[in-house]
This record gives structure tokens, sequence and C-alpha cells, in this order.
């Protein structure tokens, strides 16, 4: 199978962010949990490590952290920071870890989750917004866990929209 | 093995291109780059209509996922309601006489009367985007009058301030938001101060830099208001919250915990206070 043109990746990561982007900001709120809802951007932004790797990723992410941050008050480029860094990681993780269990995936978006926000929460304190207290903590285990429940559909998407590698692999744990 | 050498060179490159990217973006919003509002106000409008569909389609969904996530939550409102309902019925009769008391009170307090100022009713038609953002957006925007820097209140008292205006949509920075500062005056000793917001279902913060020897310290129960000093975007003697608690700080000074009056968890429809901005 030929890998798509660099401008249909475009298109459809387009494509995706803004789908997210609306669920985001008009379902998310309304189906929180515990006044914790999910944060889907984040999600994507940890599919595009996994799909694409710590380079491809850290840029896909990098975009959805600009888009998410020009629709909120919270200072401009944090969430795009944050998510180039963990897609980065997750990305690097990729190298060793390819096509897996799909509990694998599923593990790494919750994992990825709840490290993103707390990351958030450490670099929001820098620039002033006093974000580390023990909230934080509960509000980066219920982020994991309701990403964890998005990621069978979020993943998928942004693996199609990113034209992953090794999107063919079967899937089965395999460890390098 | 070179080429995955090369690999990871080229993906360091990228990521510290990006944190430098981040960074840079971090330091235009601080130094309130005007392009970076623009960029706000134009993804608002633009994203508007996307995020209305979003919600209107999913309307019956959330609903039903309210109703299992905040069943208790209801059941315990409803009886508090239910509390409420009797003990004002059994209040009704002394009305009159508190309102005789309001009418003595007001001018010793020098309370100013905000039915003057023009206001703007607007529906929230979406709370907090994110885990860390602490605003709402309205359904009016400068279309009806509304600038950045407006007060924003309810029946029950201020809720914030308006931070983003599109024609038809504005955004408002609670008064919960970490970043949001208002001057205030504790009722009837009139001590001032400054209350800062802690987050969601936080109470206030106010510093008054009294000491615990000061005379006329607060009491618990006692009112807070805007104080409405000169300068000030927030006219006086708006209702802000209810003291419930002095706690000493580092040093020497006082602390106030203050119960927000409004309930920032929960609004329908908000009131801006179409008021003329004052310049800093």
């Amino acid at each position: 199978m030929t890998p798509p043109t660099p401008l249909r990746v475009a298109l459809r990561t387009s494509l995706v962010v803004i789908v997210v982007l609306a669920i985001q900001l008009g379902i998310a709120p309304g189906l929180s949990l515990f006044d914790v809802q999910a944060e889907l951007p984040l999600l994507v932004a940890i599919g595009a490590g996994i799909s694409t790797g710590p380079d491809r990723g850290a840029i896909i992410a990098f975009g959805t952290g600009i888009a998410y941050d020009l629709l909120l008050q919270t200072p401009f480029g944090l969430s795009a920071l944050t998510y180039a860094l963990v897609a980065y990681a997750v990305g690097g993780m990729q190298d060793s870890v390819l096509r897996a269990a799909w509990w694998i995936p599923v593990t790494t978006a919750s994992i990825a989750s709840s490290v993103g926000v707390i990351l958030y929460g450490v670099f929001g304190t820098v620039l002033g917004e006093d974000l580390i207290n023990l909230d934080l903590l509960r509000i980066a285990a219920i982020v994991g866990l309701l990403n964890a429940l998005a990621s069978p559909l979020v993943l998928p998407a942004v693996g199609w929209a990113a034209g992953g590698r090794g999107r063919s692999m079967p899937m089965r744990a395999v460890y390098r | 093995m070179a080429l995955s050498r090369r690999t990871g060179g080229r993906s360091r490159l990228t990521i510290a291109l990006l944190v430098l990217s981040s960074l840079t973006l971090l330091t235009l919003d601080f130094r309130d780059a005007a392009v970076v509002q623009s960029a706000r106000r134009g993804a608002a409008t633009v994203f508007s209509p996307l995020r209305g569909a979003a919600e209107t389609v999913s309307a019956p969904f959330t609903t039903a996922w309210r109703g299992i996530a905040d069943y208790g939550d209801v059941e315990d409102e409803n009886a508090e309601l239910r509390r409420q309902v009797e003990e004002l019925q059994g209040q009704a009769v002394l009305e009159e006489e508190a309102a005789q008391q309001l009418g003595e009170l007001l001018p010793q307090l020098d309370i100013e009367w905000i039915g003057d100022i023009p206001t703007a009713t607007a529906r929230v038609i979406a709370g907090n985007p994110s885990n860390f953002s602490h605003t709402i957006d309205l359904d009016k925007g400068s279309g009806a009058g509304i600038e950045v820097g407006m007060p924003v209140v309810n029946g029950a008292g201020l809720v914030g301030q308006v931070v983003l205006v599109a024609e038809d949509r504005s955004t408002v920075q609670l008064l919960t938001d970490p970043d949001f500062q208002v001057g205030v005056k504790v009722l009837p000793g009139g001590a001032t101060g400054t209350a800062r917001g802690q987050g969601h279902g936080e109470d206030l913060l106010v510093d008054t830099g009294l000491e615990d020897d000061s005379e006329g310290l607060p009491r618990t129960g006692d009112a807070v208001t805007t104080s409405g000093l000169e300068l000030s975007a927030f006219p006086g003697s708006i209702p802000v919250g209810t003291v419930a608690d002095l706690r000493e700080t580092g040093g020497l000074t006082l602390e106030l915990v203050v119960r927000p009056q409004a309930d920032t968890e929960k609004l329908s429809f908000v009131t801006v206070l179409l008021r003329p901005v004052p310049d800093p």
C-alpha cells in the first residue's frame, strides 16, 4: 500500500483535530466524571506519537496544542509545549514497542494522558498559574481513565489521518 | 545504525525547535501581543458554529450522563432546596422588618446603587472547555455592546469579567480563576483588600493586610462586596461573598477565606454591566 501524500496527511489530520476540538469543547464538558473531563486533544497528541513516531508525532501534537490554545484563555503555547513533549516521549517509546496487543496502546494512552496533565500543571505553575496541588493528581488520574475509554475511537482516527508507520502490522505484541 | 543515529538527531532538533516555538508564543502571550488576542477572537468566531452543533447533537447524551454521574448530588441538592424552602417560609414574616433595617443600613454603608448602569443579559452557552480553564462562554458579544473588562454578575453577585469578545459571543473569566483579582470591601467593618480566585469550587482568598490585634477585624459571616475604587473595572457594592474563615498568612497579617455568593458551577443566565472600562 502506498503511503498517503503529505497534503492528504495534512488535510486528514486537520479534519481529525477540528472534530476532536468540537467534541472537546461541545461535548466533553457535559460528560465529566467528578467534575473532570477528558482531554481529547492530548489524546490526539499521544496518538500522533504512537502512530508516527517522535519526529512527526511532536509536530502534529504541537499543531494540535496551538489549535487548542487558541480556544482557551490559558497561557498561549502551554498546551502546544506539553503536547509536543508528550508525543515526543511516546513516539520514542514506540521505537522499542511496535504494534502491540490492543491493551498496550490503551494503557500507553492512559498513562501518557496522566503524565501530560501533570506536566501541564508543572509548566503552568512555572508560568505562575499555581496548579500543583493534590487536586492535580486527582485530575490526572481521572483524565487517564477517561482518555483510556476514548482511545479506541481517537487513536485509530489519528492513525488513519497521520498515515502512521506500521499500520498494516499484525495486532500482536512485537518487542524489539 | 548510522540511519538510526541520524533519525535520532533530527528528532532532537525537531523537539528543540518546537520547544523554542512554544516559549516564543508564551512570551508573546505574556506581553499581551495583539496578534494573540486577534487570533483567539478569530478562532472563537470560526469555531462557534461547530461547537454549537456538537453541543446540540450531544445534548440528550450529556443530559443522560449527568443523570447517572450526578444522581447523588441531585438528590442532595433536592433535599437542601426543600430545607431552604421550609426555612424561607418561616422567615417570610421577618422579611418586612429586615427590609426596614436594610433601608437604614444602606446610607451608613455608602452602598452605590448599580441600577443605573446599562446591562446586557446573556445566556451561558458553554462551560469550562478544559480542566485548567475557568471560563464560560456567553451568547452575546460586541454586537450587544459587550467589551473586554466588563464585569459579569447574576442575581447572587459577582460572577467574573469579560476577557474575550467576538461579534456574537464572549468569554468570561470566572472569579474562581486563580488569575482573577478584584478589589473588595468587608462590611460592616470596612476593611479592604484584593480577592483572588483559587480554582473550581474553591473559596476566594482576601489579603486585607490586617493584623491579629487590628481594630474592627472582620468576622465570620460578614458580607464582602466590590470596593469600586477609582480605576477599578468593577463598580462598588456588587456582592462577592461572605467571610467563611480568618487565618494567618506566613507573615503577621490575616487572610480572609470568602465563600463566593454566586455558584459559578451552575450558571444559566448572567448580566454583563455595560460600563466603560477605565484605562489602567
